[in-house]
């Protein structure tokens, strides 16, 4: 999230555009990561369950991702020209749930949609806050195509460290005894 | 109905609970970190080698939604390509461990972890997947669990 951990709202849904899935890329995508005969080949694929060529869930899902990171550097900018400095977020961990649920076809178009379900402070980084995501994909007949619990770590604006943190931080960059509380820590 | 694509591979009656499939290997180059995170995921920290030393990871190091896609193209080729597959239902808990750097070799196992007939069709049952993932140096880089629908022979009563 571009937004400070202190400024999200839960459940605000925030859109991250839309994507028109081409018969080429499928098959690209496809023959690189996920060479199942549905997803490679139109011919074949009319023997499959879905009657013809569908893209690989993979593909659909690295899609979302790259219309949430245009979205957030868009807002980052957004807030920039407006004199604001955006939040800063840091890597995910993981993805708690991802479920696929009607496949997309050649020309299908895909709205991407992202809410923060809910946030707490992080246990384990001082100063970060564990956001707990949620990405919707919907087709253009307003179907779910997936929709998927992502975790993320957004930066604490008001954080101030505990004193205890303060002077470990300080000790540990002193010379001498620096490397002996670096090796402790 | 018989699929003549998938009628001479494994089905479902075919697997077992424990069964282990060992992945192939992947080597990921600077070439596929960059592709990749051009389309998918343009950070800076993906797509510029300066840029990826002063980051976090100290160094180029591949998108985590391609370290995932290159697990699942090891999957497909020792496994998924062999068997009566009809895709994925989905996947959960998955972690990213460690970051893959650019000219690591990953590869792997996956275990079979449950086997149940859909309760929706009679021709479908879903295999459950547990992904280890790991680096040359043997160190975990992603693990999760994959549902996947696979066609019966016989049809549920």
């Amino acid at each position: 999230m571009t937004r400070w951990f202190e400024d999200i709202v839960i459940d605000e849904v925030f859109p991250l555009g839309a994507h028109t899935f081409g018969k080429e890329e499928i098959i690209r995508f496809a023959q690189l990561y996920d060479p199942q005969y549905f997803h490679t080949d139109p011919g074949l694929a009319r023997h499959s369950h879905f009657g013809g060529l569908v893209a690989s869930g993979w593909h659909t899902v690295s899609v979302g991702h790259r219309k949430m990171v245009d979205a957030l550097d868009a807002e980052a900018g957004r807030l920039r020209a407006a004199g604001q400095e955006p939040g800063v977020s840091g890597p995910s961990p993981g993805v708690n749930a991802m479920e696929f649920k009607v496949p997309v076809r050649p020309g299908d178009t895909v709205t991407y949609e992202l809410a923060v379900t809910d946030k707490r402070p992080s246990n384990s980084l001082p100063g970060w806050g564990l956001l707990f995501n949620r990405l919707t994909a919907t087709n253009q007949r307003g179907e779910l195509v997936y929709r998927a619990e992502i975790v993320g770590f957004s930066k604490l604006r008001d954080f101030r460290m505990p004193l205890k943190l303060k002077l470990l931080l300080a000790l540990t960059n002193l010379p001498l005894i620096g490397p002996l509380v670096r090796r402790k820590a | 109905m018989t699929n003549p694509v998938t009628q001479d591979r494994r089905h479902f009656e075919d697997l077992s609970v424990g069964e282990i499939i060992t992945l192939g290997h992947a080597t990921v180059t600077r070439e596929m970190i960059f592709a990749f995170a051009r389309e998918f995921d343009p950070l800076p920290f993906h797509l510029d080698e300066a840029a990826a030393k002063a980051s976090l990871l100290g160094g180029l190091a591949s998108s985590g939604w391609q370290t995932g896609a290159l697990s699942l193209r090891m999957l497909v080729d020792s496994f998924l390509s062999k068997i009566a597959s009809c895709g994925g239902l989905g996947f959960e808990n998955l972690k990213w461990k460690n970051p893959v750097m650019a000219g690591d070799t990953i590869g792997g196992t996956v275990t079979i972890a449950a086997l149940r007939r859909s309760g929706s069709h009679p021709r479908w049952g879903i295999v459950t997947l547990d992904f280890d993932i790991r680096n040359q140096k043997d160190k975990q880089v992603l693990t999760m669990r994959l549902a996947n629908l696979v066609e019966c022979r016989e049809v549920a009563a």
